[in-house]
């Protein structure tokens, strides 16, 4: 499903050059849930990133499906993310303009979905949410955005759904239900869960966990 | 109905979405207000140009008036009337009128026929210098109306009879004002108007007599330009069509400037404008990266980004351009309400372009301030959505200012029509703009040196400052062009204003007296006195006229504009008069008998001679060979008697000569009559109809220029606000979490009023420096006036600019304190 070869990341800094990741080697198959885990700062999300053809390689290889990630443009890439992959991001990342619906409706009707309204209401009752609907981000507790941000991501039924600590910005409590709701709904899709955490209980429930330390990945 | 979020539908809820939020306010407003003020001055200034026109053919009496020293053809009226246009016929000469056989007087006859004037109005009164009423035509045949003053030189009243030539007329009234009787009153006699029917009855006008016949024409704008054309290409040499600035100098200035005026305001108002829609639209684009971002995580293309962004960016300029189109619409019809009642016009029709200009700004504006960033906007990475630090735009920079110069450029040199205009606007913003970003880092370094060893207060303002280095240098520039372009408004509209009033004070003097003999001079200005009545010096007038030039003899009737014959006023003077501006060449010594003169330049011009060429003249019976030595500038537009030629004192000493002088009169009309009863051979000139008709034009002038100023000062404001808006966002979550870490409210608003105040003061000692500079090159190189440098302006620039932005960024900040830290922390980050 997913295969990296090689990866490398660096960035220019002040004095030089900064190797974040340091050819990194990953086959992911599909319908596996793995997760990413490892201290602040060791380059999880920059990996997340990739892999989601967020951003580009210095060097190396990505393959999503057949697709080589290299070989996409942009838009390219916009587009393979539109029809295969969902996000969950620690910081929520909802639009602040878009009520809940609409935030769930925005994946579908990218991919043309014409019934996306109904569809979005179908996955905000699933997370619990029906009642909310018509409300802003800003009048939902975060475990609600977090709850929503779910709604969205499987709404769009992607084939992989990149998590970056899903559960960072929550109180322990919280923090629990969410992982219960993310799970819950990956069992039932049938998703492939790449998952970046530094919780180490939410790792366990994970078929496979992989650590990084600066820049370097190993099966944990 | 489903809602969706896809372009198309989706760019209005965008924009609903946005609205809401509160960010396309600023935007909007710019956009509105660039359209408004462009369309709003171009619609007022194309109204006034053609309430102008029509004003100032008033002074031609007609629409169109063309003139020959020999009969024109008869043929010319019939085309007129075929294209349903008024005509009428003028005649003028210079005839003996006699009321028996002493009494005997040189006139200024003129005979109209009856539909003259076409244009503005005659006015007569029953009793010489009595009270004036408006005339609906000249006087019928068989009866005339004479100017105040022969009254008293003929010895009659009304209802006597005098003869001009071989015909016998009845004196009915007397003649007090003609629309286009002219400012050049010097040397014209005194008036006698009859009836072109009677002209054939006096015998005078024969076959070689110096005679000017004119036809007049007036009608629809439209039907008037087309026999203008048609006229023109029927034109024999020697006949021309009349300007209305040979008949009214002084107004035509006035008004010329004022124009410009309105158009510089114009210019300002799109610049304004302008810079508010760029810093709306970077800091909308910078609130929308991160959304775009999550957009594209989503899945979104740059391309639908960019449809989204630029179809409700569309929307908003349709909107905008329409609101603003109505707003203008408003704005004017509001100038014009106000100035209704002192307006002796009919504004015209405003035509389509102001509508148009309105568009293309808003087009531009769009297309060159809010389209850069919009477009880095849809380029923006959707890695974002993972790293919120990422810097949001790397490649912007020179190009984007480069676009944004020379649209603006572009827009002002094709919106005032006026390279040099749009020069000296941009020579001031350039060094604002170059001083300024030097400067401020400088300074905001400096600042920081100080504060290290000041209290808490200024040591968080000033290692705030000194943190957005770049960005604040930016922002002061941005402030201090804001600044400068009202200022310098202000101070064109100053001093345009008091150089008006200067020019016509209460007191300027509003008769004159001519013709006085020598040995009268002792007793006119004791009769004056005697009465209070304050005058201007006396000056010596010696009528001569120009025969040659270097040798070459000039032709009696040149055509066009070419060099002629001409008469002239001569006078004498040791040492140039008052208001009289030597361009050339040097003056002579104070008792110098040298055969040279002084020419005024535009004499000179329409002469062909400059410094050191041969002039032959001949002054009466005599000739008399100079040489000139200077050329002069005069203002036309003082009520001071002016010279076209002035000579030594020595050189003219045996030359007979009269006496002139102008004084103020106000309303003792009487007076005029007890004067020219004393001293029946001097003739008096009225000037105070036209004085009080410039003074009415100024006045409505002012105040329309009152309200365009009001208008720019609201987008300058703008400007103001937007500016602190961007910087507001910067501030918001670090004062913040100041206050979540314990700073008191008025650690935190007094940290920020420092900060700003200190912006504002960087922002006003460039803002007035510029504003100096670009006023100075717009007066002494754009509106032709004198240059003062104006103290008060820095005290008011500095201390002004320092409290309003401060006062605008605490304003701008003050959720920060009146809301609950977290909140805004929650807001910022989640
Ligand atoms: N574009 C960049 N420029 C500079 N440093 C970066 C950039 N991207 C990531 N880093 C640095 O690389 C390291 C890894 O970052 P990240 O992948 O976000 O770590 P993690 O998600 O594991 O906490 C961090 O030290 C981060 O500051
Ligand atoms: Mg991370």
């Amino acid at each position: 499903m997913i295969t990296a070869r090689a990866l490398r990341k660096r960035v220019p800094v002040a004095g030089g050059e900064l190797e974040i990741l340091k050819g990194i080697d990953l086959e992911i198959k599909s319908g596996e849930t793995v997760a990413i885990i490892g201290a602040s700062g060791s380059g999880k999300s920059t990996l997340l990133g990739l892999l989601a053809g967020l951003d580009l390689a210095s060097d190396g290889s990505i393959e999503i499906g057949d697709v080589a990630l290299g070989r996409l443009d942009e838009d390219g890439r916009a587009l393979l993310r539109a029809r295969e992959i969902g996000f969950v991001f620690q910081s929520f990342q909802l639009l602040p303009a878009l009520t809940a619906l609409e935030n769930v409706m925005l994946p579908l009707e990218l991919r043309g979905d014409g019934e996306a309204a109904e569809r979005a209401g179908r996955y905000l009752e699933r997370v619990g949410l029906g009642e909310r609907a018509g409300h802003y981000p800003r009048q939902l507790s975060g475990g609600e955005q977090q709850r929503v941000a779910i709604a969205r991501a499987f709404a769009a039924e992607p084939r992989i759904l990149f998590a970056d600590e899903p559960t960072g910005n929550l109180d322990t409590a919280t923090g629990e239900r969410i992982v219960e709701l993310l799970f819950a709904l990956n069992r039932e899709e049938g998703t492939t869960l790449v998952l970046v955490t530094h919780d180490e209980g939410l790792a366990a429930r994970c078929e496979r966990r992989l650590r990084m330390t600066a820049g370097e990945l190993e099966e944990a | 109905m489903t809602p969706s979020v896809i372009p198309g539908g989706s760019a209005l809820r965008l924009l609903a979405r946005d609205w809401r939020g509160g960010e396309l306010g600023v935007l909007l407003a710019a956009l509105v207000i660039a359209v408004a003020v462009v369309t709003g001055i171009s619609a007022f200034t194309a109204r006034l140009q053609g309430a102008l026109a029509q004003e100032s053919h008033r002074f031609l009496a007609a629409d169109l008036v063309v003139e020959a020293s020999q009969p024109l053809p008869a043929a010319w009226l019939e085309r007129a009337a075929e294209r349903g246009l008024d005509a009428a016929r003028v005649l003028t000469f210079t005839s003996m009128v006699s009321a028996g056989d002493e009494a005997m007087a040189l006139g200024a006859v003129k005979a109209v026929s009856g539909a003259y004037p076409l244009r503005g109005e005659l006015t007569a009164s029953s009793e010489p210098f009595g009270a004036a009423t408006g005339r609906a035509g000249g006087p019928e045949p068989g009866t005339l109306w004479l100017d105040s003053r022969l009254f008293a030189l003929l010895g009659i009243e009304p209802g006597a009879s005098v003869e001009v030539g071989e015909a016998r007329f009845t004196v009915t009234a007397a003649v007090r004002t003609e629309p286009d009787r002219g400012a050049s009153f010097l040397g014209l006699g005194p008036r006698v108007l009859l009836h072109v029917d009677d002209i054939p009855a006096t015998g005078v006008v024969q076959p070689g007599s110096r005679v000017r016949y004119r036809q007049l024409f007036a009608g629809d704008p439209a039907a008037v330009a087309a026999f203008r054309d048609w006229l023109d290409g029927e034109l024999a040499p020697g006949q021309r069509l009349l300007s209305v600035e040979e008949g009214q100098p002084g107004v035509a200035s006035a008004l010329d400037r004022a124009e410009r005026f309105l158009l510089l305001a114009g210019s300002l108002g799109v610049l304004l404008a302008a810079v508010a829609i760029a810093l709306a639209a970077r800091r909308f684009c910078a609130r929308h990266a991160d959304y775009v971002a999550i957009m594209k995580s989503l899945g979104a293309t740059s391309g639908y980004v960019g449809r989204l962004y630029g179809g409700s960016f569309a929307l908003l300029g349709l909107a905008a351009t329409a609101a603003g189109c109505l707003a203008g619409l408003l704005l004017q019809g509001l100038a014009f309400d106000l100035l209704s009642a002192r307006l002796p016009f009919d504004p015209g029709p405003a035509g389509w372009r102001p509508w148009f200009v309105g568009g293309i700004t808003a087009l531009v504006c769009l297309g060159c301030f809010a389209w850069p960033p919009l477009w880095r906007l849809a380029g923006a990475s959707p890695l974002r959505v993972l790293r919120r630090d990422l810097p949001l735009d790397s490649g912007r920079g020179l190009l984007d200012y480069g676009l944004g110069l020379a649209a603006v450029s572009g827009l002002m040199a094709w919106y005032s029509r006026d390279l040099a205009l749009t020069g000296a606007v941009l020579a001031g913003l350039a060094l604002t703009v170059a001083a300024g970003g030097g400067a401020a880092a400088l300074l905001l370094r400096g600042g920081r040196l100080a504060g290290m060893r000041a209290g808490s207060i200024w040591r968080l303002a000033l290692a705030s400052l000194q943190r957005r280095g770049a960005g604040n240098a930016l922002q002061v520039v941005m402030f201090a062009i804001a600044i400068m372009l009202l200022l310098l408004l202000t101070l064109v509209r100053s001093s345009l204003i008091d150089s008006w009033r200067a020019q016509l004070p209460p007191e300027a003097p509003d008769h004159f007296i001519l013709n006085i003999a020598p040995e009268e001079v002792a007793a006119v200005e004791q009769r004056l006195r005697a009465d209070g009545i304050a005058a201007e010096g006396l000056y010596p007038m010696i009528r001569g006229r120009v025969m040659a030039v270097n040798g070459e003899p000039l032709p009696t009737d040149g055509d066009g504009d070419g060099p002629r014959q001409r008469e002239a006023n001569f006078t004498w003077s040791a040492t140039p008069p008052p208001g009289n501006e030597l361009l050339a060449g040097s003056w002579w010594d104070v008792d110098s008998d040298a055969a040279v003169v002084s020419l005024e330049e535009e004499f000179a011009e329409r002469l062909g001679a400059g410094t050191g060429d041969r002039l032959e003249l001949r002054i009466g019976a005599r000739a008399l060979t100079v040489t000139v030595t200077s050329l002069r500038a005069v203002d036309w537009e003082s009520m001071r008697p002016n010279f076209f030629m002035i000579f030594p004192p020595r050189l003219l000493a045996d030359y007979p000569a009269t006496f002139m002088t102008s004084f103020h009169l106000g309303s003792d009309k009487a007076f005029l009559n007890r004067l020219l009863r004393e001293f029946p051979t001097v003739s008096v000139i009225e000037m105070d109809m036209v004085l009080s008709q410039l003074r009415s034009i100024v006045g409505q002038v002012s105040a329309a220029i009152e309200l365009v100023l009001a208008i720019i000062l609201l987008a300058g404001a703008l400007v103001l606000v937007a500016g602190v808006q961007a910087s507001v966002d910067s501030r918001l979550q670090e004062s913040a979490l100041l206050r979540s870490l314990g700073a008191r409210r008025g650690l935190v608003l007094g940290g920020l009023a420092i900060e700003f105040a200190a912006l504002g003061l960087f922002a006003g000692i460039l803002a007035t420096l510029g504003a100096e500079l670009s006023a100075w090159v717009l007066q002494t190189r754009v509106l032709d006036m004198a240059y003062r440098p104006t103290p008060w302006l820095w005290p008011l620039g500095l201390a002004g600019s320092a409290l309003l932005i401060a006062a605008l960024g605490v304003w701008g900040c003050r959720r920060v304190v009146n809301t609950p830290p977290l909140a805004v922390l929650r807001e910022e980050t989640g």
